[in-house]
């Protein structure tokens, strides 16, 4: 059986499927509980399953990730929502410094999920707009995941619940009403592996999150080329082989980040192209990215640093014809 | 037949003939007597063959020419070949006009050596298309040139800049794999950059093109590409394919004197056995073989075990080579067919031998053959059965006594005997060689002991030497 859901609202069934199967299972966060969440992921979760499991949480995301960590250490699997994702970085102390290391420190498992809604093209300015998934990838100890597609964030997001280690949920605010797809019903867990998202021959584009819809709608036609589109669902682990099979494949190679380009995701991938990708290319390794700038507030001028459609089909354009 | 054009790189006889004696030196020259001209004459092409047909000329006199130059075809008996300039110079005489015939060693043509003043082509270059590349050629053949050797042409810059002779690793990758020769393709990227997909179409194309077409001579069990036979379009040799109302060729004339020459002098019997192929298709499908290599094996053996069949009757001469030089048919499409030699065959192995069939099969078709890969021959296999035809009775390929006909591999129900002397019928592929075979010089016991040796080791191949 599957839904029809958006990827919001399959973020909101695979936690309420883990509320109701699992009791260790507890929310927390800033206005998850009463108001439901600033995006209403948790809407009415609060009456369904109390205050105690749907904590509302005061303004401190180090709080809110340490007490997290101590309930994991306990045997909870807590899920904190960050509000958005920019503000973790008043948590970072207790995520990189405390839960990464706990698992090689003390041989203490600490699995909590960390809901990061992430990502801009809403106007939403400097502080809420933000990629922050390369921070965790360059901390050892956590993963981190970036959804694309409604099912993927329910696969996802029950994966991440039942991983033992910290697990960065990178959920793209901008996905949440506008994808939409089917969804299996009950508790699934998506592998932590890439997915071809469009098999092609010519070129492969490479993306995560938002920036796979990019890069698809992107390449639909160009010129009748068969590009392929690599959906990385996971940074950390990151899937080298389906990397490296797709530049086997196809050569040539465009990655899109909607992150700051400086040690994004993308880097991390070029980089491994460079050293283990290297006899299969034919072309330069390109790059899509934000570049190195604060979001903008105004929205011309965020749209004109966030990865467009355009950005992303002249880019192949180029590569193809190299 | 087109001109078969022998380069001036390798050492064929015509070619040869003029390396391995001084330019002759003609007194007659003009007037003056100062000036020596080189005379240019009809080249031996093989031990049994004393003339030659000027077929058409490339030059006239007076055209400037270039050592190596082809400056005009020939025909023999054998093959047609071009007739290469001795020394760089000006055509002063043209002495044989075209279809004239004449015996081998007369003068053809008569060159100035450049520096030589007659009726000089002055000092523009060659016309177009006449120009040989000399690239290849000997060390000394540049010197020839006279007045242009103090000008040597930089021959290894790349023909196109520097920059679109980089190639990506993956496109290195793949030319190494293949052994490709990336200068030879085509660049669609930017700049003619040569991307990924122009090598794999490349190799595309290269895998679509008949890579080897059959020769006279193969398993019905082969797909049959088209005969790829291309005669350059201007070659004043070619001939077109027999019409309606037309003269036969060159060729069909001299294969038809051939055949019934043959059929006159020899008395010519043919005899045929069956022969279980079981075993020899099972070794050669793992080598991608056709019968041909094993039949030509088990052949070269039976002619050790049976020397008199390995032989010349010239006249009331008997002469028993001691090596097999093995002829193989080869057809040309339309055109004819063309007997090109494995020398000193006893010493390939099957392996040896398909490479070897293979190859002169390929400069057969590419009119490549010298006078020394037809001649020579001391017996000769000929394996029209790619049609599925089963028997024939060839005609011998004189002065030899005997050659042996393979025709197709079908599979037939046979009755097959076991350990226990119990008979059955078994599908079996099997096919029916035919000798024929000269009853002057043998009679039909031998020849039938000759086929039962091949069919001997055929039907007991073991994967070691027949």
């Amino acid at each position: 059986m599957t839904a029809s859901l958006t990827y919001l609202q399959a973020i909101s069934a695979a936690l309420r499927d883990e509320l109701r199967s699992d009791e260790r299972v507890l929310l927390m966060g800033e206005d998850i509980g009463v108001f439901g969440g600033a995006f209403k992921v948790t809407d009415g979760f609060i009456d369904e399953f109390g205050g105690d499991r749907v904590m509302d949480t005061p303004l401190a995301e180090s709080a809110i990730i340490g007490t997290a960590i101590g309930a994991a250490v306990v045997g909870m699997r807590p899920v904190c929502e960050m509000q958005f994702a920019d503000f973790i970085s008043c948590g970072f102390d207790q995520l990189v410094n405390v839960a990464a290391k706990m698992h090689y420190r003390q041989g203490l498992a600490v699995p909590i999920t960390v809901r990061l809604p992430s990502g801009g093209g809403f106007s939403g300015g400097p502080f809420h707009s933000q990629n922050p998934e390369a921070w965790f990838m360059h901390a050892p100890g956590i993963k981190v995941v970036a959804p694309s597609t409604a099912e993927d964030a329910k696969g996802l997001l029950h994966a991440a619940i039942h991983d033992p280690n910290p697990v960065c949920f990178m959920e793209h605010k901008h996905l949440y009403r506008r994808i939409k797809g089917e969804v299996p019903e009950g508790i699934f867990e998506t592998p932590l592996t890439a997915r071809v998202a469009r098999p092609g021959t010519e070129l492969a584009v490479i993306a995560y999150g938002a920036m796979v819809h990019v890069a698809v709608e992107a390449t639909e036609d160009l010129d009748g080329a068969s590009v392929e589109v690599l959906d990385l669902r996971s940074l950390v682990p990151l899937d080298e082989d389906a990397i490296l099979d797709s530049v086997a494949r196809c050569s040539k190679v465009v990655i899109v980040d909607e992150a700051n380009a400086t040690c994004a995701a993308g880097a991390q991938v070029a980089a491994l192209i460079a050293e283990r990708g290297f006899e299969d290319l034919d072309g330069p390794v390109v790059r899509v990215a934000t570049p190195n700038v604060p979001i903008p507030f105004s929205p011309s001028l965020e749209q004109a640093v966030l990865p467009s459609v355009e950005r992303v089909r002249e880019a192949c354009r180029e590569l193809l014809a190299y | 037949m087109s001109s078969s054009h022998i380069r001036g790189g390798e050492a064929g006889p015509v070619a040869g003939d003029r390396r391995e004696h001084a330019p002759r030196q003609s007194p007659a020259g003009t007037p003056g007597g100062a000036t020596r001209l080189v005379d240019v004459t009809m080249p031996q092409m093989g031990v049994s063959v004393a003339e030659g047909t000027v077929v058409g000329w490339r030059v006239e006199v007076g055209d400037r020419i270039e050592a190596d130059q082809t400056i005009c075809e020939i025909s023999t008996d054998k093959i047609d070949t071009d007739v290469p300039a001795p020394v760089s110079g000006v055509v002063a005489e043209i002495l044989v006009p075209v279809e004239r015939t004449v015996s081998v060693g007369a003068v053809l043509a008569r060159i100035a050596p450049a520096g030589v003043g007659v009726a000089d082509g002055g000092t523009e270059a060659p016309r177009d298309g006449t120009r040989v590349a000399r690239g290849n050629g000997a060390p000394g053949n540049g010197a020839r040139g006279g007045a242009q050797a103090g000008a040597p042409t930089p021959s290894t810059q790349p023909a196109t800049a520097p920059g679109s002779r980089r190639y990506s690793p993956v496109v290195q990758r793949i030319a190494a794999e293949h052994g490709i020769d990336l200068s030879q393709i085509e660049g669609t990227g930017r700049g003619g950059r040569v991307r990924k997909q122009d090598v794999l179409a490349f190799l595309d194309a290269a895998r679509a093109a008949p890579a080897e077409p059959p020769l006279h001579i193969e398993s019905p069990y082969r797909p049959e590409p088209a005969p790829a036979v291309v005669a350059p379009a201007t070659a004043p040799g070619a001939t077109p394919p027999l019409a309606d109302g037309g003269q036969l060729s060159r060729m069909r004339r001299q294969i038809g004197e051939h055949m019934k020459r043959s059929l006159e002098t020899a008395a010519t019997c043919t005899t045929w056995i069956e022969v279980d192929m079981t075993r020899i298709e099972a070794a050669r499908a793992p080598l991608g073989f056709t019968a041909l290599p094993f039949v030509a094996r088990a052949t070269i053996a039976a002619l050790r075990e049976h020397p008199a069949l390995n032989a010349w009757l010239e006249d009331e001469r008997y002469t028993r080579p001691e090596e097999i030089n093995l002829g193989i048919a080869v057809s040309l499409g339309e055109d004819g067919l063309i007997v090109p030699i494995v020398h000193r065959a006893h010493e390939l192995s099957v392996e040896g031998l398909a490479a070897r069939i293979k190859e002169l099969a390929r400069r057969a078709r590419s009119r490549e053959l010298t006078a020394d890969e037809v001649r020579g021959g001391t017996f000769t296999i000929t394996n029209p059965g790619q049609y599925g035809s089963i028997m024939a009775t060839p005609i011998i390929n004189q002065p030899q006594v005997a050659i042996l006909d393979l025709e197709a591999v079908t599979k037939h129900p046979l009755v097959v005997t076991d350990a226990d002397g119990s008979d059955s019928i078994a599908i079996r592929p099997t096919t029916i060689l035919g000798l024929s075979w000269d009853h002057r010089a043998l009679d039909g016991a031998q020849a039938a002991r000759f086929l039962a040796s091949i069919k001997r080791r055929l039907e007991g191949w073991s994967g070691s030497e027949a």
